[in-house]
């Protein structure tokens, strides 16, 4: 048995019906790494990390996370799932619960944490992402940046050992996105293993130790961002980078 | 002449009264229960097991089709064939319920599939069981879209309750039966017993509009 990481691909193949959409995917990250997935749209990186936390099964190959193989029926999904935070592309807060109970839903009902303790947390929480004002606000009162920062501290409330990011920026209006960015940075830098599908190249140079570019479902080339950006490697990465590093 | 009908019919008032009373507590009890049984099966309907929900949906689809008398007359003549033998007023309660919550099934159901996936994978993210995601997350929000038609269901079932009538139980429709033979003013007496149905009905309608626009205006945020 080698040495496995905190998420951790081995071989692993996933199909839409006769489509590929994951080809043969081997990747490890280790605890407290920060990894930026990037790539044309439906190169499979939403699928990857979609992967982690069971939002889609995986045909074969070997995916451990936190120790525990997917797909084994020793795997307890409901537990693991508690240790993976999961931030989507277009936020999904419950719309019919305030900010501060969107965050403290899951402490209170999943990690039976008592109500007061939860709400005091969740205020903290709350106050983190520069929204201590907003705690009884409903989600259709807050703007998409406010939002995506109610969905982030919705995931640091159940103190996960893993965030992933489902394009966290890119249904927001450009102002917006700098104040979700920070949120994120502050969460890397505190040490969190985190898996961000984004095309955010500021926040991959920033925080990341790895950018690692899909493309038609493989992984094509991996390294430091500093690596990739200034010295492509493939020409498919080249052509991407052209695209949007052009304006 | 009228004056004469119109006394005969003040002596049937205790009768009356009870018949609508038989009518409000058949109603009452079938709408309790079918209420509970129609979330039940609405929730399995759309639950992941496939053949479960083509059972409840074959059920749901067959007593939809065929009428409701017949099905009380299934239900109160033939099964005691079987040995199972009823009183009128249970048969008239299993019915009535098993006509509410067919038609509750299919309200909840198309509701619970309005929530968007989206909804579902962020509580499932966040570690909450199966009962968990469907409490706290997906009904509150279903309920947007159930709750007016699940209250004119209501109006339709009450109306409905009046085909009991045919197995001798006493509820409205019969006692204007019973009083028509002695006051025999057909026109009149049905008059009464339809104000009747009207006066259970009418406060149900009016909550079914205002659900209706008060949802319209929430946006999806229900305060329940």
């Amino acid at each position: 048995m080698t040495k496995t990481g905190m998420i951790d691909f081995r071989g692993v193949n996933k199909w839409f019906g006769a489509l590929n959409v994951l080809k043969d995917i081997t990747l490890s990250v280790e605890p407290r790494e920060v990894v930026v997935v990037c790539g044309p749209s439906g190169s499979g990186k939403s699928t990857l990390i979609r992967c982690i936390n069971g939002l889609e099964t995986i045909r074969d190959g070997d995916l451990v996370v936190d120790g525990q193989r997917l797909g084994d029926p020793a795997t307890n999904m409901t537990r693991l799932r508690t240790e993976i935070g999961f931030v989507f592309q277009s936020f999904n807060l419950y719309p019919h619960k305030t900010a501060l109970e969107n965050v403290t839903l899951a402490p209170i009902h999943v990690r039976k944490i008592p109500r007061t303790e939860a709400e005091q947390a969740g205020r903290d929480l709350l106050a983190k992402v520069g929204l201590a004002d907003k705690v009884d606000a409903y989600p259709a009162q807050l703007s998409g940046g406010q939002q995506q920062r109610v969905a982030i501290a919705r995931c640091l409330g159940m103190r996960p050992k893993i965030m992933l990011f489902d394009e966290p920026t890119s249904a927001l209006d450009p102002e917006m996105i700098s104040e979700v960015l920070d949120v994120m940075v502050a969460v890397a830098e505190e040490g969190m293993t985190m898996m961000v599908v984004t095309h955010e190249m500021g926040f991959a140079r920033k925080v990341a130790q790895r950018v690692v570019f899909m493309d038609a479902g493989a992984i094509v080339e991996s390294g430091t961002p500093d690596e990739f950006f200034s010295n492509p490697k493939t020409d498919r990465s080249r052509a991407f980078l052209s695209k949007i590093l052009r304006h | 002449m009228i004056w004469q009908q119109l006394q005969s019919l003040a002596g049937s008032y205790p009768l009356a009264l009870r018949g609508l009373g038989v009518t409000v507590v058949l109603s009452l009890i079938s709408l309790v229960l079918g209420t509970l049984l129609g979330f039940g099966l609405g929730i399995l309907r759309t639950g992941g097991n496939r053949l479960i929900s083509s059972v409840i949906g074959a059920w749901v689809d067959l007593i939809r089709g065929t009428p409701f008398l017949v099905q009380i007359f299934l239900i109160f003549f033939i099964l005691p064939e079987l040995g199972i033998e009823l009183d009128a007023f249970t048969a008239g309660i299993i019915a009535l319920t098993n006509l509410a919550a067919c038609f509750i099934c299919e309200i909840v159901a198309a509701g619970i599939r309005s929530v968007p996936t989206g909804q579902v994978e962020a509580a499932l993210a966040s570690g909450l069981s199966r009962w968990q995601r469907m409490r706290q997350v997906v009904l509150p929000q279903a309920m947007r879209i159930v709750l007016p038609p699940l209250v004119g269901q209501y109006v339709l079932l009450i109306k409905d309750s009046s085909v009991v009538s045919a197995i001798g139980l006493t509820d409205l429709t019969r006692v204007g039966w019973l009083v028509v033979q002695r006051v025999p003013n057909g026109l009149l007496v049905f008059f009464l017993i339809g104000l009747g149905y009207f006066i259970v009905c009418y406060p149900l309608i009016m909550l079914a509009r205002r659900l209706e626009q008060r949802m319209g205006a929430a946006h999806g945020e229900v305060q329940l």
